[in-house]
């Protein structure tokens, strides 16, 4: 059964258009198809699915444990497990029904070269979008080593927009100190949306052998968890986007409609969903019929009347919080 | 990371707890009424369970008994883990969110009918499952099977002297699992407690008596099939090999989301490709022990 998403819900991306504000995120759906097993579960609920990351060549990943749930969220230490760019192009895309949503590649690397080089062969590909994974914590080399360096994250910004002239989303990473003017620079570098953020760093410990329970000893974090400090992140980096008209895909902790509402209010245009899929496939439904529900409710016509909506206090001039 | 070999579909129920028993050593029989998922399940699958509303992320528990016909699905499950102990809590009349039937099943061989299926511990539970699909059907069946269930800690049923003898084994060894029993299963258990008529050792050691006692031609209709600890797990395989027998084994890992989309839940396998990470819930939990344990 083909549903019509609502029109209030439908919106354009980056040139893309979207039926639902909602993005599937990256390393959780697997390669788009994974959930199609789950009754009553349809990519289409969702207006974009993000793509495992993706390298140049394959990886096996981190040895396990990979995941493991703390209060309120999850520590992942996948280790950027994906059969390489190639298999991905060749063999997963053309298995992938584009009619139903967006499909966006996830773009990860060691070296700036790795970056341009998996993103120039996703150019020649059906992908719709490629999102610059330069805030990946279970990797030595590149991820948030990169994204966390702000000259290092427009330099990979800047070969990835040779490589392409399809949308580019840069993943920001939360374990940096200015997550705004890192935003900056990736804006200047060429790149044309945010998704806003990846995992913070964390790390849980077995008290019987003293090890840390992650196989790759730290991990990152994901879930409600880390949702305050997504929403503010959402809500610095939309100061630097709003002028631009440059959107923003929100995420962190993401698990019902109020927090999806609380992201678009924030800043976002978009807002991603992963962890949540792992306490409810079906999730998307429900927030989908909650936002519309909310819009209803506040004499609204379309969903992106929300985003940036935020009306901060009148305060003085003080940053501290204590 | 490729697309999943089992493509059944998977079903998300609001499951009512039907009934909950605790048995000694932390065990506990789970029935739930999950019709959409007993209807579907095979040995070898599992069920990713919301435990409690404070712990949302799920846990897999493998499938004990199902009865398609009145939609309810048995679970057997130890209290380990913070989830587990939330869940051994719940009542009947409560639901529990149930993600399943998950998992690529146990797959029996018509020319190897002499199923050779191993439990131990709270890995009794698939080789029930696995041995209810071997039924003498109207008195007849194609399969031989022998079940051998191990337990350190009293077994979650009360244990009593088989009806069916089995050739090749200790005289004394002659406890077994009831339902096995009456399904007309040859079985018998394994402690190193001292239970009453049960052997006295590891289930391996038990296994290697049976094995001994077959001729070259019996020996090769063997097919062996285990689930339990990771050691039991290695000794088991070492066994299969000796005897060069083909044996699939169960495993467990943490998982997230249960289908695929995470890599979450991985272990490390040899391929003709060299080592390759699969994922336990959808590209196992049952895989080539030879794979597994090189
Ligand atoms: C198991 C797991 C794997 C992930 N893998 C990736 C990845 O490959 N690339 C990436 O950019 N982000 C990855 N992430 C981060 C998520 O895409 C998302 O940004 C983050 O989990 C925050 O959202 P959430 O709280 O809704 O999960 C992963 C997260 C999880 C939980
Ligand atoms: S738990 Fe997510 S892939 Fe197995």
């Amino acid at each position: 059964m083909i549903t019509a998403n609502d029109p209030r819900l439908e919106m354009e991306f980056c040139g893309m258009r979207f039926g639902t504000p909602l993005v599937l995120l990256s390393g959780c759906v697997g390669f788009g198809e994974e959930y199609t097993r789950v009754k009553g579960f349809s990519n289409r609920d969702a207006g974009a699915v993000c793509l495992k990351g993706t390298t140049l060549e394959p990886r096996l990943g981190n040895q396990p444990h990979r995941v493991y749930e703390t209060p309120a969220g999850m520590l992942n230490a996948i280790g950027l497990q994906n059969p390489g760019v190639d298999f991905v192009v060749r063999d997963i895309l053309p298995t992938l029904d584009f009619s139903e949503t967006r499909f966006i590649a996830n773009v990860s690397g060691s070296t700036v070269e790795e970056y341009y080089e998996v993103t120039r062969r996703f150019d020649d590909s059906p992908i719709d979008a490629m999102e610059i994974n330069i805030s990946c914590p279970n990797v030595k080399e590149g991820g948030v080593a990169f994204g966390n360096d702000p000259q290092m994250s427009a330099r990979v910004v800047a070969a990835c927009r040779r490589a392409t002239s399809k949308p580019l989303i840069v993943k920001l990473s939360p374990n940096q100190t200015d997550i705004a003017a890192n935003a900056r620079g990736c804006l200047e570098a060429g790149g044309d949306a945010f998704s806003v953020i990846n995992t913070l760093m964390g790390m849980a410990i077995d008290l019987d052998s003293r090890t840390p329970v992650i196989g790759n000893n730290q991990g990152g974090l994901s879930g409600p968890a880390i949702k305050p400090i997504a929403l503010l992140k959402v809500h610095q980096v939309y100061q630097v986007c709003r002028e631009h008209r440059v959107p923003i895909i929100g995420q962190g902790g993401v698990q019902s409609a109020r927090d999806a509402l609380e992201f678009l209010i924030a800043g976002a245009s978009a807002v991603g969903l992963g962890t949540a899929l792992f306490y409810d496939p079906l999730i998307c439904k429900t927030i989908n019929a909650g936002i519309c529900d909310y819009l209803g409710r506040h004499g609204l016509s379309h969903v992106s009347q929300l985003t940036g909506s935020l009306r901060l206090h009148e305060r003085p001039p003080v940053v501290c919080g204590c | 990371m490729n697309h999943p070999e089992t493509r059944g579909t998977i079903f998300l129920e609001d499951a009512e707890v039907l009934s909950h028993q605790a048995h000694p050593g932390d065990q506990y029989l789970l029935r739930i009424q999950a019709p959409e998922c007993a209807a579907a399940a095979r040995p070898g699958a599992f069920v990713h369970l919301k435990c409690d509303p404070q712990l949302p992320m799920r846990r897999p528990i493998s499938i004990m008994r199902v009865d398609a016909k009145s939609g309810w699905v048995d679970l057997l499950y130890k209290a380990v883990g913070e989830g587990t102990r939330l869940l051994a809590q719940r009542r009947p009349g409560e639901h529990l969110s149930t993600l399943g039937p998950i998992g690529k099943p146990f797959e029996v061989h018509g020319e190897r009918p002499r199923v050779l299926l191993i439990g131990g511990g709270v890995g009794m539970p698939p080789m029930v499952f696995l041995a209810s699909s071997l039924r003498p059907a109207g008195g007849h069946t194609p399969w031989a099977p022998l079940v051998i269930l191990g337990s350190e800690v009293p077994f979650p049923f009360q244990p009593r002297p088989s009806q069916i003898l089995v050739p090749g084994l200790p005289p004394a060894v002659i406890a077994a699992m009831p339902l096995l029993d009456d399904w007309g299963i040859p079985n018998r258990l394994a402690s190193l407690q001292g239970y009453p008529g049960c052997f006295d050792g590891y289930v391996t050691d038990l296994a290697r008596h049976w094995l001994e006692s077959l001729d070259d031609q019996a020996r090769g209709q063997v097919e062996v099939f285990a689930c339990g600890p990771h050691p039991m797990l290695a000794a088991v395989a070492r066994l299969a090999r000796e005897f060069a027998l083909p044996c699939q084994v169960s495993l467990e890992e943490y998982m997230a989301c249960g289908l695929g989309g995470c890599a979450g839940c991985v272990v490390q396998v040899d391929t003709p490709k060299g080592p390759a990470m699969k994922r336990v819930c959808v590209d196992g939990p049952v895989f080539d022990a030879y794979q597994v344990f090189s």
